[in-house]
């Protein structure tokens, strides 16, 4: 009886104590780690996040290792990711060689393609071993590849639906138990899961986007427990939960007219920033933005009709309609063009 | 509407929502009368699946049994003709393929009828830690517990939205809340069907199909013998629960409309807690609560034969 008390209040302390620190961090910015030379693997590079979180690690002199199932956007990811090593190199070579000398840049970061169907296990594991033979141990893993099959459920097709449960989602199990290993033996690496609000709260229409995003969270948070439990303390993990950001993979989602100019869709590279702040200060979680964490917390205090009714105000009850409306005609389209 | 009045109705609404919550703890929500309904459940061949089969047979229902296991599913179908099922038809179905899912649910359609009351209730576990768990009992677990409900749905919803009728309940678990040390692909598949199953409430409310409801229920661990070696630290808090209890709350939940279901009720403080407090507090707390030993000594049930 008496111990459970004194854990109690032990507890407590540590409670207040964490406020204090979390107050701290509005005040003081924690450093950045440096990551110059950390091999980065990125899924999705191809398209819209992928792309900057590969230039924003470029710039930060990282090995970059680009995965996408589309071959010619990973290649003009890798090209730009080349364009800004070239950047940073530049002002060691311009000088150029002095009496016969010459300065050999600190680091030379190198950025490696291939191209992956990170949804298929095989094609994970096959393409990790290739990565640890040419370009050696992977440092920090981004898991960033994403789809929404852009249909309500009754309308959409099986596959689609095992398709954005096995690329959002499985596909984090695969890259984790190919990557995984190695940064536990060696007691260091970065996790990080890109996941979406919409794995916090759902929302009509896109069940399966919801489903797959809601198990990504909750492998993250398992796996971050067990890791804890393990204390494998050099091994971070973060959690990537931005809002509806303006890439076009939900183009025409809109929440009511009122309420916009106050939660507009996200510029990608203010949620790339902000992923990459919590990235390299170890922050377990990010949600982009601030508000969001105000709706998960307003979600798990207020009964269900609350939340409904809260939703219908916002418009964020049917804000993917128009979404789906413009993927039905766009398909529409298409096999208007091919049935001619 | 106007903005102002709109967010007026909404700020009383949602204040009148919290009331009703509140009042609701002491006067009981009134019961639906279900008889004659049609209630399929998948996993009936034993623990909280018999048991509500058995309840809902109370209740002069309709039943429809799925399990993988015969035998199983043949005492859960006897147990509830003796407890006042109208009828009781089982099917064998393994839920983790796509292909005889569909194919039962025509059965299903043909030799019973609609489907109106859908309790998603299938569910295996590895318990093992996440790097020595094999690929192909996470790609199962996955499968049981979250694609089969895509698959049930796809089956039965379009009846219910038809009619305006029906009630959508599944049975997830709060590692579908919270995540737990050792259950790293249990919990992606339970936390994806909360989301699946809340998204989907959402849609029908949105559409206007007011008349189909939604319970997800996220209960504690049951001493059904799924979870066992399982400890908890602090038993009179978090007490693991009796199958029957559970049963029960479900039955009732399921009577009044309600939407989460979470068992015991201190769960409820624990999950709004996990979302309210930063990580680290989150982590401080699930240590105090023994969240990251439970899994430690966990033995489960053989895995049945495929």
């Amino acid at each position: 009886m008496v111990i459970i008390i004194a854990e109690f209040f032990v507890v407590i302390l540590k409670v207040l104590w964490a406020f204090v620190t979390a107050g701290a961090k509005w005040v003081v910015r924690p450093k950045e780690k440096s990551v110059t030379g950390q091999v980065c693997v990125i899924t999705g590079a191809g398209g819209g996040l992928g792309r900057l979180f590969a230039k924003e690690f470029a710039r930060r002199r990282a090995i970059l290792v680009l995965w996408d199932i589309n071959s010619q956007s990973n290649e003009e990811t890798a090209e730009m990711v080349r364009q800004i090593y070239h950047e940073l190199d530049t002002p060691v070579t311009q000088d150029g060689p002095v009496g016969g000398v010459e300065e050999v840049p600190p680091c030379q970061p190198q950025v490696y393609t291939y191209v992956c169907d990170v949804g298929k296990r095989e094609s994970v594991y096959s393409t990790a071993e290739k990565v640890r033979r040419e370009v050696g141990e992977v440092d920090i893993l981004i898991n960033n590849a994403g789809v929404v099959s852009g249909h309500h459920l009754l309308e959409c097709p099986d596959e689609l639906i095992e398709r954005t449960m096995v690329v959002n989602c499985h596909a984090h199990f695969w890259t984790t138990k190919a990557f995984l290993p190695k940064m536990l033996e060696l007691n260091h690496g970065h996790i990080v899961t890109v996941a979406s609000s919409l794995g916090l709260f759902s929302t009509a229409g896109v069940e399966d986007y919801c489903a797959s995003k809601f198990g990504a969270i909750g492998f993250h948070e398992s796996l971050s427990h067990e890791l804890k439990a393990s204390e494998k303390d050099g091994i971070n993990m973060t959690l990537v939960c931005p809002y509806l950001v303006d890439t076009g993979m939900f183009k025409g989602c809109r929440i009511r007219k009122e309420i916009e100019p106050f939660l507009p869709p996200l510029k990608p590279e203010f949620c790339v920033k902000q992923a990459m702040r919590a990235i390299l200060t170890d922050q377990p979680m990010i949600c982009t933005p601030r508000i969001v964490y105000m709706v998960n917390f307003m979600k798990s205090i207020l009964p269900f009709e609350a939340i409904v009714c809260m939703y219908r105000f916002l418009g964020a009850d049917k804000c993917m309609y128009p979404f789906l409306a413009q993927r039905k005609e766009a398909m529409n389209n298409n096999e208007a063009k091919n049935g001619i | 509407m106007n903005f102002f009045l709109e967010t007026l109705k909404v700020l009383l609404l949602s204040i009148w929502y919290n009331v009703e919550s509140f009042i609701h703890l002491f006067v009981p929500k009134k019961k639906k009368n279900i008889a004659g309904e049609v209630v399929l459940i998948t996993g009936s061949g034993s623990g909280i699946g018999r048991l509500m089969a058995q309840e809902f047979a109370a209740l002069g229902t309709v039943l429809v049994l799925w399990d993988i296991n015969q035998e199983g599913m043949k005492e859960t179908a006897r147990l509830a003709k003796s407890s006042g099922a109208t009828r009781v038809h089982y099917y064998l179905c393994d839920c983790s393929d796509k292909n005889e899912v569909y194919r039962v649910a025509d059965q299903v359609k043909r030799e019973v009828g609609d489907v109106s009351i859908l309790v998603n209730n299938a569910g295996i576990v590895t318990g093992k830690k996440f790097m020595d768990a094999p690929d192909s009992l996470i790609e199962k677990t996955m499968e049981v517990n979250i694609m089969a409900h895509f698959w049930t749905y796809k089956a039965f919803l379009p009846a219910m939205i038809a009619n305006n009728h029906g009630h959508l309940v599944s049975i997830a678990s709060s590692a579908g809340l919270i995540g737990v040390n050792g259950l790293a692909d249990y919990c992606a598949s339970k936390f994806a069907a909360v989301g699946f199953a809340e998204s989907v409430g959402l849609e029908l409310l949105a559409s206007g199909k007011d008349g189909v409801k939604t319970t997800i229920v996220c209960p504690y661990f049951i001493n059904t013998g799924m979870f066992d070696g399982c400890q908890t630290k602090w038993p009179r808090l978090m007490p693991i629960l009796k199958p029957d209890y559970v049963s029960k709350k479900i039955i009732n939940a399921v009577l009044t409309d309600q939407v989460f279901l979470l068992v015991p009720k201190s769960m409820y403080l624990l999950a709004a807690l996990k979302n309210i407090l930063p990580m680290k507090q989150g982590i401080l707390l699930g240590q105090y609560m023994g969240a990251f030993n439970l899994m430690d000594k966990f033995k489960g049930r053989s895995i049945k034969q495929e």
